[in-house]
Parts: structure tokens; C-alpha cells; sequence
């Protein structure tokens, strides 16, 4: 299946990801590769999807949940140990101007 | 004759080594293998003697277990508090976890030695290991090999005996193909066998912490110490109390044979080395029977599908804020989220994340993602199905044998067939293992697959020990990696 460039441009938008105009060129066949191979699917199943369980659905036992239990939260500063944080925050430019 | 495992754990309580001088030993092997091999990313020197302390003490209180005072490695995406863990991936380079994964846990409690973290695909998202961040490990039997993937650098340190064993995730084969790659064994349990609590997670409904182990009995010792139910993970299960038994009986075991797994691309060698192992069940009094699994041909493909779903919304959380990398100039948050996922993600994943983008985006979301999800319900029930008249399946792990090193893209269809054997499994979340079963006239390791049923793990595993105890299968090291 062929895919346009526009809208390979929005699939990076929306993963929030950016190609330059070369690797976009070189990405596109290997992507449309992958989607054939995916369209295989299409093959065994055609037609309406609305009677189709979501994944989720069959994945858990309900019926086993355990209570909810409050515990004490990990420290902060051990969190932000890892990161840019400032005063027990994590740290970013200024979003509201 | 004992395992690698009880072998050690038998020095170690009769006094015949205590456990810093067997991490010693180990320490010294590391620094003179892994260069060749690039199997461990981190080595934890220090945690490891701090382990060895630990684990002789117990040993002197006579409190050892099976796995106290053996020196083990965790891949990289396996969360250790304090100490990094990159999924081989620029993004969570520096990362330093803040809390243990439940596996690493259970080990660290009966004295496990912990050795270093070992290198696997970024994010495990690959079949060769090739696209770690910090380049491919090397295969211990050939170096011109890749390992496989995605827990390359685990299965290459177990064959070198650069750990006593590992831990691997396995997402659609990522144990038991480089296990099979490499001459290790590789055991996937069930799927909530053990806890994912602390797995960076790739694909949250795929994905399951297994061993890779010199033998069967290893491979058992350590599934027993790991599995469990988890309160910190919900998908987890109570597991078969006691310890799992390998008796090895297969006298009126009922095979399944799926033919869908033995057609078009598996190597001839590979077949026939499968199909030797076959007879070797037959004549010990197990009934083979050929079975038919027609969902095979669209298993790849509901795999991809799902895999880059969860993947893309997995991944979302890394926005340069909370974790890792942050890419330096860019004008406002949002500028800084696009250019540090840029940055930090490689090639593959950022293939994944795309696709798996586009079989979720509106238009597109009905005609993948959700007939993958009623695809996956027919591969389970095909399963279920076959699993009424047979109590495990004998396939092949991978259709070739390893592969050069650089001799496929990473990221192709022809790269992602590698995995045809061993996604089924994943996808109906059942058990498997991967044991050697040959070697080839190039000297290359065929792995054979087996398959049961789901929490019948300890089925899978007794099959499994049948084969290894009547068949003796030894596979050489190269020479350089022999010390």
C-alpha cells in the first residue's frame, strides 16, 4: 500500500518525531513494505470490526483484583536524582509566559 | 551428571569455594571474555562482591538456597535501584532506576550475585541485537555471528560462561531465539508466570521475563525462584507450588507437530535436525501426531501489528522530563519533546513507534489493530484447540541457524521472519523453551522448540530435560573464547 509523504509528515507529528526530507525519502519504501506485510491480515478477516473485543477485555480476571492499599510514596529526591528537577519539581522552560 | 547451577551451589555449601572467590573468578573471566563478546553493557563489580558477602554469610548460617552465592546477569532492561539500566538505548542512557524489578528482588533476597547488565536490541526491539546503542554482541560460538535478539548479551555471557545464568524478556522470541543462536537454553513462561513489575515495558501484553541457562535443570531451578504472583503486577498468576519436577518420563507423552512451522524458509538442515529429535520421542514411547495450525500465516503480521501498538503508546512516556536523555537546544517544551525523542530513539524504534502510530490512528485503527485483536483470539482458541488432544508441541525456535554479523538490515520484513517460529507463543501466551538439539556442519547450534500449554510450564520443562539427558548435545565454543 502506498504512502504519501503528507502523510508520513503527520504520523511523525503525531509520535512526536522529526525526519528531515532524506530520511523521510528512505523511509518511506521500508514502512510501505511493512504495511503490505501487515495487510495480510486483511485477507482472513474483511468487512465490520464492531463486534470485536478490545485486547484488554480477555487479558484479566477481574474477579482477582486486590484491595487498594495506600503506601508511602517513593521519595522525591530520589526521583528527581535522575533528572532536571529544581526545589522537589521536575524542571522545564516556562510554559505559561 | 549435575547442571552448572547445583554443581556450584554444591561447592559452595560444602566449603569448597566460598562465594567471593567464585565472583572473583567470574570478575577475572569477564574482563578477558567480554571484550570479544560486548555481552555485558555494565559490569557491577562492586554489587557483586557486596552480593558474595551477603550470600556466604547465609551459607554459614546454613540458610543457602539453590541460587545463593551464584554470580548471575540481568539485561538491560531489567530495573535494578541505583544502579543504570539504558534498554541499550541513548534515551535512558545515565538512568538510574529508583526501584527494583520483582525478578531482581527475589533473586537479591537468597543471595543471587549480581554480575552486570547485559546488552540486547534497543528497547528489545529487534531479533540480532544489533540495534543496541552500544553495538552488537558477538556470538561465543562464532564471532562472525550475530547472537540473536533480542537477549543477546545474556545468551552469549551464559554460553561463555561469563555468568552462571541469566535473565532475558521475551516479547515475540527475544529468549529462546537467542538462546537458540547461541547453544543456551531458553525458557518463556506463561504469560503472568512471573512478575513484569520493573521490565521497562515494550509490549505490556507480549512481553515475559524468562532464564537463559546452560541446561534444562537450570532453566527450572531459576523459574522456580522468580515465578510467583506479584501484587505490584495485575497480570500476574499464582503459580504450581513446590518445586517444578523434572522426571523426563515422555512414555505415552502426546506430541503435536504443526506443519505450518516446518514450511517455506526453514533451513533444510534445521528440519531435519527437528525431525530427528521427533524420532527420539517416538522411540521413548511418546505418540506423535502431525497437527494443522492455520492461523500461522497471518501470526507474523497480528504480532507486528500489536507489538508497534503497545510500543508507541509505551514509549510515549519518554518526553526528555522524567527520564534519561533531554536533547540541549530547542526553544519550548514542546520543541524539547520532539527533539529529544529525535535524538534519543534509534532507527528501528522509531520505525516501531511510526507504525505502530498508524495502526492506531483514526481510519487505519478498525482495519489493524482491531482485527489483530480478533486474530489473536482465533490463534489462542486455534491453540486451545490442538492442546485438547496434545500435551506439547515440537517445532523449530528460528528457521535458520545464526546469522552474519551487518548480513541483514535490522529493519526489514525479511529480519522480522526470523521470528515466524516463536511469536505464536507469545501471542496465546503460552510456555516455551528452546534447547539445542543439533549443530550443524558450519558448527552452529539448531534450537528445538517446545510448547505447552498455558501454567503447564513444568510439562514443557520435564519434556525438555527428556530430550537433553537422551541426546547429549554439546556445542563447542570458537576457540578464542575458550579459556
Amino acid at each position: 500500500m502506498a504512502i504519501t509523504e503528507k502523510e508520513l509528515k503527520t504520523l511523525a507529528k503525531l509520535s512526536r518525531l522529526e525526519f528531515s526530507e532524506e530520511e523521510l525519502a528512505g523511509f518511506k519504501s521500508g514502512f510501505e513494505e511493512m504495511i503490505e506485510f501487515c495487510d495480510g491480515i486483511n485477507s482472513e478477516i474483511g468487512g465490520d470490526t464492531s463486534s470485536i473485543r478490545e485486547v484488554g477485555s480477555m487479558q484479566t480476571e477481574w474477579k482477582d483484583l486486590r484491595e487498594d492499599v495506600v503506601e508511602e510514596s517513593l521519595p522525591n529526591e530520589k526521583i528527581l536524582s535522575n533528572v532536571h528537577g529544581e526545589r522537589g519539581y521536575f524542571a522545564v522552560k516556562r510554559v505559561v509566559k | 551428571m549435575s547442571g552448572r547451577i547445583k554443581t556450584l551451589s554444591d561447592m559452595l555449601k560444602k566449603g569448597e569455594i566460598s562465594s567471593a572467590e567464585l565472583t572473583r573468578r567470574y570478575i577475572s573471566r569477564i574482563e578477558k571474555i567480554n571484550p570479544l563478546l560486548n555481552a555485558y553493557v555494565l559490569k557491577t563489580f562492586d554489587e557483586a562482591i557486596r552480593g558474595a558477602e551477603y550470600a556466604d554469610a547465609l551459607i554459614k548460617q546454613g540458610k543457602a538456597g539453590a541460587l545463593t552465592g551464584i554470580p548471575f546477569a540481568l539485561k538491560d532492561n531489567i530495573c535494578t535501584d541505583g544502579i543504570e539500566t539504558t534498554c541499550c538505548s541513548h534515551m535512558l542512557e545515565g538512568f538510574k532506576p529508583y526501584y527494583d524489578a520483582t525478578v531482581w528482588q527475589k533473586l537479591k533476597s537468597v543471595g543471587a550475585v549480581l554480575l552486570g547488565k547485559t546488552n540486547m536490541d534497543e528497547f528489545a526491539m529487534g531479533s540480532s541485537s544489533e540495534t543496541s546503542y552500544y553495538g552488537a554482541p558477538k556470538n561465543p560460538v562464532n564471532l562472525s555471528k550475530v547472537t540473536g535478539g533480542s537477549s543477546g548479551g545474556s545468551a552469549a555471557a551464559v554460553k561463555a560462561d561469563i555468568a552462571a545464568y541469566s535473565l532475558g524478556s521475551d516479547t515475540g522470541g527475544s529468549v529462546r531465539q537467542p538462546a537458540s543462536f547461541c547453544g543456551a537454553v531458553g525458557f518463556k513462561p506463561t504469560y503472568g508466570a512471573v512478575s513484569r513489575y520493573g521490565l521497562i515495558a515494550y509490549a505490556s501484553s507480549l512481553d515475559q521475563i524468562g532464564p537463559l541457562a546452560d541446561s534444562v535443570e537450570d532453566a527450572a531451578i531459576i523459574y522456580d525462584a522468580i515465578r510467583g504472583q506479584d501484587r505490584r503486577d495485575s497480570t500476574s498468576c499464582p503459580t504450581a507450588d513446590g518445586v517444578t519436577k523434572l522426571d523426563g518420563d515422555v512414555k505415552g507423552l502426546k506430541i503435536g507437530v504443526p506443519e505450518e512451522f516446518f514450511s517455506e524458509g526453514v533451513d533444510e538442515e534445521v528440519k531435519k535436525s527437528i525431525e530427528a529429535a521427533i524420532c527420539l520421542y517416538e522411540r521413548a514411547g511418546a505418540k506423535i501426531k502431525k497437527v494443522k495450525f492455520p492461523a500461522m500465516k497471518v501470526a507474523l503480521s497480528v504480532y507486528y501489528i500489536l507489538c508497534c501498538a503497545e510500543a508507541s503508546s509505551n514509549l510515549g512516556r519518554y518526553d526528555g522530563i522524567r527520564y534519561g536523555f533531554r536533547a540541549k537546544d530547542y526553544g519550548d517544551i514542546d520543541e524539547m519533546i520532539v527533539k529529544t525523542r529525535t535524538l534519543g530513539f534509534g532507527k528501528e524504534v522509531k520505525r516501531r513507534i511510526m507504525l505502530g502510530t498508524y495502526v492506531l490512528s483514526s481510519g487505519y485503527y478498525d482495519a489493524y489493530y482491531k482485527k489483530a485483536c480478533l486474530l489473536r483470539e482465533r490463534i489462542t482458541a486455534e491453540f486451545d484447540e490442538i492442546f485438547k488432544d496434545c500435551d506439547v508441541l515440537l517445532t523449530p525456535v528460528a528457521p535458520t541457524t545464526a546469522f552474519d554479523i551487518g548480513g541483514r538490515s535490522a529493519s526489514s520484513v525479511q529480519a522480522y521472519l526470523a521470528d515466524v517460529c516463536t511469536v505464536p507463543v507469545n501471542i496465546a501466551r503460552l510456555p516455551a523453551i528452546s534447547l539445542p538439539c543439533a549443530v550443524t556442519k558450519e558448527g552452529l547450534p539448531v534450537g528445538l522448540q517446545i510448547i505447552g500449554r498455558r501454567f503447564d510450564d513444568g510439562r514443557v520443562l520435564s519434556s525438555a530435560y527428556f530430550f537433553e539427558r537422551e541426546a547429549c548435545v554439546k556445542v563447542p565454543l570458537c576457540k578464542e573464547v575458550q579459556l
